[in-house]
This record gives structure tokens, C-alpha cells and sequence, in this order.
């Protein structure tokens, strides 16, 4: 249940916060979201780096069918992932690992703090 | 325990933050990974769908409203109250859709590209500072700004740009500043000159005069006017009307050469490529089918993405000019108003000069000026490279210019310094000539406007509504000795310096000729009479003569049969050589390939159409012909270049026996025929071997294969082409080099009316489906109409968006 919650915090922190401030701020996002839900340490990774991850990967691919991936089919061929498909795959590993370990780096905050 | 693990994580998360922030040059450079593929702020937010936006925007530093409409072609037509907003909201409007290439421009100009690419551009960057490119601009820049008039439009121009830099955030940085991770900086009237200037180096910097320097001491005078005469016997000079000239050369006829006493070392730097070049003619109308002027025009250059041309619609009351800019430069550089159409091709002639400077001392502070030593000025140039410490460079100046060459920069065997004269060093009035060039209404007006015009020297051509056709061949030109410039001259001596120009008045021109029309493709410029020593690297054999063919044998011509010319495929030096060279081959050795080979070339039409094969073996055979005869030059590790086609094949016929055509390399004396014989096989080989690996046959233009490539020179932003042409052919198009705009113009009374099309988009952004939209057309010979029309009112049918700017109350 907490693994959801914290998913869903770091969406919408990481959103709210991406949307107006630079892409660094997402880790903020999920940092709360894992000091406000996360319990142990690899869930509260995992609910980071998927909530990034996902965030990253559906707002990217709204983009591409937007614009019928105009732009990413060329920047595939510049990356060694050569396909826009694994560029997407990157694109999600990318984002979630900043958000992985700001969530685990929020439960653990939360933990020290609860035992201190 | 948990503090420390707390820490630990909060440390990893911060370095993995601070790692996907930046770009990082691991044997190749990776973009800022964060930073780039962030969907919210990423490259993905440089992708567009081209949908329609109408935009309203507050601007300050305006005086009225401004409306800009874009046609389906993404043009921009930009109705202005007053100059200053015109060229304010060209400003503005051309840095929306090529604000990175505009930059990028200016620093490979001013040697800044190592700022943004790093080390490996610090040669090309040293060279750019050492030909004194920025020099050259900061008088550009002094004359432009002396000019009240020259200097209202660059200051608006310049304070547009910016208007629009000042809006942009991270996420609306075009895209190669995402990729290469840096962000733009505020435009200045400085780059608007050093556009200027580049376009002189692309066009106006060709010279051989060290090659020729090596040439002569090698094989002497005899053999060099042989291999490189000054004139071909070829060719319809632009403008013939012998004894027509009543002037002088006020100077003698001759010049004391400076033959240095050892070689000079290779080149260090690429050279203007000679398929750099264009077509303009214009007919009168005597000769159309609606009784009115038609003007054409195709300027060739390297093909690139972001395109080369911009093409514009500017108006205010009392002005209304159209057809292409240069983004960085204010006004429309080829184009049509109202009253006249102008266009240009390059003037080929040697405005360059390299003196032999004699210094005192390793030191380089003093030099020899006849029988004084001279002060020489040092200039110190810092290189801000990206990733490394600073490079400073000191440049030594003589009153020549720059000493480009010497210990510290491509010293590889030189102890001979030589100093850089380029006419485009000195200052310049072009902004003017295109401001008054926008607005002229005859003749008249048009010859006013080129008066202040010096570089890069062009073939104007022009056209009126009112029915004249004329040709003027504009640039700052020195009074040249014979042979003056063809070598490198003594800088010891004030009497080999330039000692004046020629007159804008006793320069080459033409106007409403008996024939009915005027034309220019980088030939020769004019008739032996003229009383001015004419010299250049080379001067072009073929186009001029196929396109006056054209022009001669045709009449009651229309926009139809113009736009077909500018695509004709003839292959005029095709048709010249291969019934010289063919019948001396011998068939009786022919492999079953080279039998192939031979029936394809005796079948050619000489046509260079796109499913040719015939073209495809011709351009092979060529490739190894040309080292083979000239294999003694390759041979003698010096800076060199190879004589002309049409001179190769001249010779070939003329002279078959000359020792140039023993291959220094086997014991056996070869003569013309044996040469042909061997490198008529070796082309074979090449094309069987380019068969096997693709797989196809060698139509030409699989084998040309033609693309457009990005100026980053990254293959996933090119874009194939699939076309015919070639050189020497008039569609110029080579595999990378061609008509980089194709423009007819018809000066009806009723109104003017024009086509037009650039193998590129109006949008410099990759992920805009106007970045490339409109290759194919132009590859297929489609042309645009340009909708030149009086007020935004009339686009109403072709409007696709629009953008208001309005001033700041």
C-alpha cells in the first residue's frame, strides 16, 4: 500500500516540480514522497525510480505521438540506442535513477529521524 | 550508523544529479543526459507539428505594431510601419527559426568553434584568427556603423535578435545548444559583419599564388602558362564588347617576381571548393513569351542544414522586396521588388596576396619596407576551448595584414614568412547596397546601390519591370600588373604593394546587349580588350557556354522553360572529351567489364539525368584520370594545385606527348593515350567494385549520392538526395555542393511575378516539419510560388500562422 502512495507522491511531486523548475528538482519530489511513505529501503527505491521512471516514459511518449516522433527518430540514430525504442527505455533509466535514490534517500531521512 | 548510510545516499544521489547535468567527452561526447532527455525541458520540446499558432507578443524597443504572416512554405511576410521595425522584426523573426545556426556561423567565422567542440576545432579556429577574419570584421564593422542609414539597420537588425534571445528558458534553447550543452549569447553588429566576412572566405579567398610560387620554380615560366594560363581559349566572357572600354591601365605592364629560394611547404587548410560557384541570367523581353524581363538565378554552394538561405517577404510603406536572406544579415540579398529583380553569381578574381616579409630577428618585431625597418603589430588571441585551459596565440601584423603561417602555427618547413593581403580585410559598405538594392526602381538606382558594395566581389544581374536587363560585375578590384598576383610578391618593396582600385565605373558591365540577354556562371569576365589585368584561380569552361546555347537557341521563353534550364543535365564536358578520348582507347584488350564500360559511355547522351549509368563510368574515369596525368605535382610533396579540366583535356588533344603524362611512379615513358588506356581501367575496377558492394547498378544518382548534411556534420541530421547534375553541369548539383536556391523572377508590368525554391526549410530545427520539407521538391524541379503581394489581407488563402508584435506601451 505505502509502495503505491509513494508512486503516486513522487509522480505528482516530481510533475509539479519539474514542470516549473529545472529537471534536477524531481529529485526534491521524490525525496519527500519517499520520506513521507517510503518504509524499507529497496521499496522505497523502487517507488522512486518506477515514479520517475513512469513520469518520464508517459510524458515522453505523449510527446513523440504528438509530434509522430519527429525529432526522436533522428536523436535515436545519434544515441549508441540507435531505435526510438530503447531511446525511450534510457530516457526512463535516466530519470528513474535520480528518483530511485532520492526516494530511498527520503525513507532513510524519515527512519533516522523517526529513531531519533 | 543510519546517519552515515543517510549521507551516503543523499552523496550518491547529489553526484548522480550533478553527472546528468553536464556533458561529459568520453572519446565521444555525451550531451547532459539529464538535462537533454528530460521530457519536460529536453530535446523533446523542440519537437513541433507544424499546426498553426497565431501568436501576439509585447515587445519593447518598437515604435508600431508589426504583423507577420507565414505562408504554407513557413515564409515569414512582414509588414512594418518604419525601417528600424522592419528590420527590427527581421531580426526577431529570422532568429525564431535559425537563431543557433546564426551563431554558429559567426563563431566558426571569428575561430570560436573550440568554445563549443573543444580541442579538435583549435586548428581551424587559430586559422580563422590568423587569416584575420575577426580583423576584417572590426573594419567591416567601422564603416557599418559610420553610415547612418547602414547603421539604423544593423542596430535594429542586432537589437531584434536579441529581443528574441532575451525570451528564451532552457527548454525553448534550439535543439544543437541542448545537444552541445551551452546556451546562446547576445548577438552584436560585430556578427552581422563576420557573417559578411565568411561569405568573402567562401567566395572571394580562392588563390593559388604559393602553388603557382612552386610551380614556376619547378618547370619555369614556359611550362607554367602552359599548365595554368591566365586565359583559356574558351568560353563567352559575361560581358563582350570589344574596344567598348575607353580607359587605361594607369600602371606598367609588368611586376618583379619574388621567387623564394626553397619550396613551400603544403597547405595546411582546405581549400573554397571550386564547385562553389552559381548560374543568374535575365532575358529581355524581346525574347519571352509575355513581353516582359525574366531574371534566374542559382547560386551553388556547400548544401547544409540549417539551410544557407532564408527566404523573406519585407514591407513597409513605400517598399516591398522579396526572395532570400542570409540569417545574420539584414535585407534581402537576391531577390525582387516592386520595379527590379537582382541576383548573383561570384566574380572570380584573385583578391589575395601573399608578401614575403623579411623580419630582423626570430623576434618578429621589425620588418623590411624599402630599406626601413617597419614596427610590426602584435595581436593576442584567446581561445576559451571547452574542457581545457585557455590557448593564447600571438599573430604578428604588417602593414600587409596577418602572418598566418610560422613557428608557432603549420611551421612543418617554412622559414619564409609570408603576410595575408585579402581584399576583404578592409572596410565596406554592403549593408548599404543592399539596403538601396531593396528599394531601387531602375537601372539607375541599381547601379547607385553597387557602388557601395566591395566583397565578396559578384556578378549582379538585373532585370526591370520597365524593360532593362543588365549585368555588372561589382568588387573592390587592385589595379593588378600583369601577372601581378599570380605569385607571391617581395614585401620588402612598396612597389609591389596594391596601389589602387579600379573604378566603380571602369568596372566590367553590361547593359541591354543586342543579343537580348546577359548571363554569368563564373566564366571569364569580359572581352580581351578590357584594358584591366584579370587573373583567378580558375575560371569556369562549361556551364557559360551551355547556358548562352540555351539562351541562344531559344525564343518566346517562359517562366516554365527557365525554371526547366536552371534542372538542363548536359554534361557539356562529357560531350567535349569522350569523343576525343573513347577512339584511343584500345578495345581489342578490353576485359568483358571494361567492354561494358565502353558501350555505356558510346551510348551516353551526356546527359547527367538521374538513372544515367553513362555519367556514373564518365565522373569515375575522370577521378582517375585527373592524379594519373598530374601524379608529378602529388609527386613533389609541395603545395600544388592540378591545371583546370578543360585545360587536361585541352592538352590531351593538343599535346599528348607532354612529359606530364609519364607516370613518375613506372620505368616506361606514357604518352596521353596510355594514360587514358590505364585509367580507364582503373575507373572500371572502382565500378565493379562499387557495384558488388552495393549491389546495384551505377545509376548516377545512387552513385553520386547526394545528401544535405547538418552543420554539425552528424549523419542523423542529414538528409539524402536523390538527383542528377553535376559538375560543370548547369543543375550544379554535385554530392554535396549545388543550387543552394533557384529563383525565377517575371517582371510583368502588371506586377512582378516570381518562383522559388532551397533544398532545405525555413526552420533550422531538426524536430519542425519545415527543417527539410522542402528537399524533395527542389530535388524534383518543383518550385514555390513566393506570394508577393501589397498587404497581409491578400495571404489570406496561403496563411498558415502569424505572429503580432506589438510595442511595449
Amino acid at each position: 500500500m505505502n509502495f503505491l502512495k509513494q508512486l503516486l507522491a513522487t509522480i505528482i511531486f516530481s510533475l509539479v516540480l519539474q514542470y516549473f523548475l529545472p529537471w534536477w528538482t524531481l529529485m526534491l519530489g521524490a525525496m519527500a514522497a519517499g520520506y513521507l511513505y517510503g518504509k524499507d529501503g529497496f521499496a522505497a527505491f523502487g517507488a522512486g525510480f518506477l515514479g520517475v521512471a513512469l513520469l518520464w516514459a508517459i510524458a515522453s511518449m505523449i510527446l513523440d505521438a504528438q509530434t509522430q516522433s519527429i525529432l526522436t527518430n533522428k536523436v535515436a540514430l545519434l544515441f549508441p540506442t540507435k531505435t526510438p525504442a530503447l531511446l525511450l527505455v534510457l530516457t526512463a533509466l535516466v530519470g528513474g535513477l535520480p528518483g530511485g535514490f532520492a526516494g530511498l534517500t527520503g525513507a532513510m531521512m524519515k527512519r533516522m529521524t523517526a529513531a531519533g | 550508523m543510519r546517519a552515515i548510510k543517510v549521507t551516503l545516499s543523499l552523496l550518491l544521489s547529489l553526484m548522480l544529479a550533478y553527472a546528468l547535468n553536464r556533458s561529459w567527452n568520453l572519446g565521444v561526447p555525451i550531451p547532459p543526459l539529464g538535462k537533454f532527455l528530460d521530457p519536460f525541458h529536453g530535446y523533446r520540446q523542440n519537437a513541433e507539428t507544424g499546426a498553426s499558432r497565431n501568436l501576439e507578443l509585447i515587445i519593447a524597443g518598437l515604435k508600431n505594431q508589426v504583423v507577420v504572416v507565414y505562408d504554407s512554405a513557413r515564409i515569414p511576410h512582414i509588414f512594418a510601419k518604419n525601417d528600424e521595425d522592419l528590420y527590427f522584426a527581421q531580426g526577431y523573426i529570422t532568429a525564431v527559426d535559425r537563431l543557433w545556426q546564426m551563431e554558429f556561423q559567426t563563431h566558426a567565422s571569428s575561430g570560436r568553434v573550440s568554445e563549443i567542440l573543444g580541442a579538435v576545432a583549435l586548428d581551424y579556429d587559430r586559422r580563422q584568427r590568423r587569416l584575420g577574419l575577426v580583423f576584417g570584421a572590426q573594419n567591416g564593422l567601422s564603416s557599418m556603423e559610420k553610415d547612418p542609414v547602414s547603421k539604423m539597420t544593423v542596430d535594429a537588425y542586432t537589437a531584434g535578435i536579441n529581443a528574441y534571445i532575451a525570451t528564451l528558458a532552457y527548454e525553448d534553447f534550439p535543439f544543437e545548444y541542448k545537444l552541445l550543452d551551452y546556451g546562446p549569447e547576445a548577438w552584436s553588429n560585430l556578427k552581422c559583419a563576420l557573417l559578411l566576412k565568411s561569405m568573402a572566405q567562401t567566395l572571394n579567398m580562392g588563390d593559388k599564388d604559393l602553388e603557382m610560387t612552386n610551380a614556376l620554380k619547378l618547370y619555369g615560366k614556359q611550362v607554367v602558362d602552359v599548365l595554368w594560363p591566365d586565359q583559356e581559349p574558351v568560353g563567352d566572357p559575361i560581358v563582350d564588347k570589344p574596344s567598348a572600354w575607353k580607359f587605361k591601365n594607369p600602371l606598367p605592364d609588368d611586376i618583379p617576381l619574388a621567387v623564394p629560394n626553397e619550396m613551400i611547404a603544403s597547405r595546411p587548410y582546405e581549400k573554397p571548393s571550386p564547385e562553389v560557384g552559381s548560374n543568374n541570367w535575365a532575358v529581355s523581353g524581346s525574347r519571352t513569351a509575355s513581353g516582359a524581363p525574366i531574371l534566374c538565378s542559382d547560386p551553388h554552394l556547400n548544401l547544409s542544414l540549417p539551410s544557407i538561405w532564408y527566404a523573406i517577404h519585407l514591407n513597409t510603406p513605400g517598399h516591398n522586396s522579396m526572395g532570400v536572406s542570409l540569417p545574420g544579415s539584414p535585407g534581402v540579398i537576391i531577390g525582387f521588388n516592386d520595379s527590379i529583380a537582382w541576383a548573383m553569381t561570384n566574380a572570380q578574381r584573385d583578391l589575395v596576396d601573399w608578401y614575403q616579409i623579411q623580419f630582423k630577428d626570430g623576434s618578429k618585431n621589425e620588418y623590411l619596407s624599402d630599406g626601413e625597418w617597419k614596427q610590426s603589430r602584435k595581436a593576442i588571441e584567446v581561445f576559451r576551448v571547452k574542457g581545457r585551459a585557455p590557448f593564447i596565440d600571438t599573430v604578428t601584423y604588417t602593414h600587409h595584414g596577418p602572418v598566418v603561417y610560422d613557428e608557432s602555427f603549420h611551421a612543418e618547413s617554412e622559414r619564409t614568412h609570408y603576410a595575408f593581403r585579402w581584399i576583404a580585410h578592409d572596410p565596406s559598405g554592403e549593408v548599404i547596397t543592399f539596403y538601396k538594392l531593396n528599394r531601387a526602381r531602375n537601372h539607375a538606382e541599381y547601379m547607385d546601390a553597387l557602388d557601395y558594395y566591395s566583397s565578396p566581389a559578384q556578378n549582379i544581374v538585373f532585370a526591370s519591370a520597365s524593360g532593362d536587363i543588365a549585368m555588372r560585375i561589382q568588387g573592390k578590384y587592385p589595379v593588378r600588373r600583369k601577372n601581378e598576383g599570380r605569385f607571391v610578391l617581395d614585401g620588402s618593396l612598396t612597389s609591389t604593394e596594391w596601389k589602387s582600385f579600379i573604378p566603380n565605373d571602369q568596372n566590367v558591365a553590361d547593359k541591354n546587349p543586342a543579343r537580348g540577354y546577359v548571363s554569368s556562371a563564373n566564366q571569364y569576365p569580359v572581352d580581351f580588350t578590357y584594358p584591366y589585368y584579370v587573373t583567378a584561380t580558375s575560371f569556369e569552361a562549361y556551364r557559360n557556354r551551355r547556358i548562352n546555347h540555351l539562351l541562344e537557341s531559344s525564343s518566346k521563353v517562359t517562366v516554365q522553360d527557365m525554371a526547366r534550364m536552371q534542372h538542363d543535365n548536359f554534361n557539356l564536358r562529357g560531350a567535349e572529351a569522350l569523343p576525343v578520348f573513347l577512339p584511343l582507347l584500345d578495345s581489342a584488350s578490353f576485359t568483358p567489364a571494361e567492354r561494358n564500360a565502353f558501350d555505356i559511355l558510346k551510348m551516353w547522351d551526356f546527359y547527367n539525368n538521374p538513372e544515367s549509368s553513362g555519367a556514373s563510368y564518365f565522373f569515375a574515369w575522370w577521378r582517375a584520370l585527373m592524379p594519373m596525368v598530374w601524379d608529378e605535382l602529388d609527386s613533389a610533396h609541395v603545395a600544388m594545385q592540378y591545371p583546370t579540366a578543360y585545360n587536361t583535356i585541352h592538352l590531351i588533344k593538343n599535346l599528348p606527348n607532354l612529359s606530364f603524362f609519364d607516370l613518375v611512379a613506372t620505368p616506361e615513358v606514357e604518352n596521353a593515350t596510355e594514360i587514358l588506356q590505364k585509367s580507364f581501367s582503373i575507373s572500371v575496377q572502382t565500378m565493379e567494385d562499387w557495384k558488388a558492394t552495393n549491389k546495384a547498378e551505377p545509376e548516377w544518382a545512387l552513385y553520386k549520392d547526394s545528401y544535405i548534411g547538418h552543420l554539425l556534420r552528424q549523419r542523423a541530421l542529414n538528409v539524402p538526395v536523390r538527383s542528377g547534375g553535376g559538375t560543370a553541369v548547369v543543375n550544379a548539383h554535385t554530392q554535396t555542393h549545388g543550387p543552394s536556391w533557384r529563383m525565377v523572377v517575371s517582371l510583368e508590368k502588371s506586377g512582378v511575378r516570381a518562383i522559388g525554391i532551397y533544398p532545405g526549410g525555413q526552420s533550422g530545427n531538426p524536430g519542425s516539419p519545415y527543417y527539410a520539407n522542402m528537399v524533395d521538391p527542389w530535388a524534383k524541379g518543383i518550385y514555390k510560388t513566393l506570394h508577393f503581394v501589397t498587404n497581409p489581407a491578400d495571404l489570406a488563402g496561403v496563411k498558415v500562422s502569424s505572429t503580432q508584435l506589438t510595442p511595449m506601451q
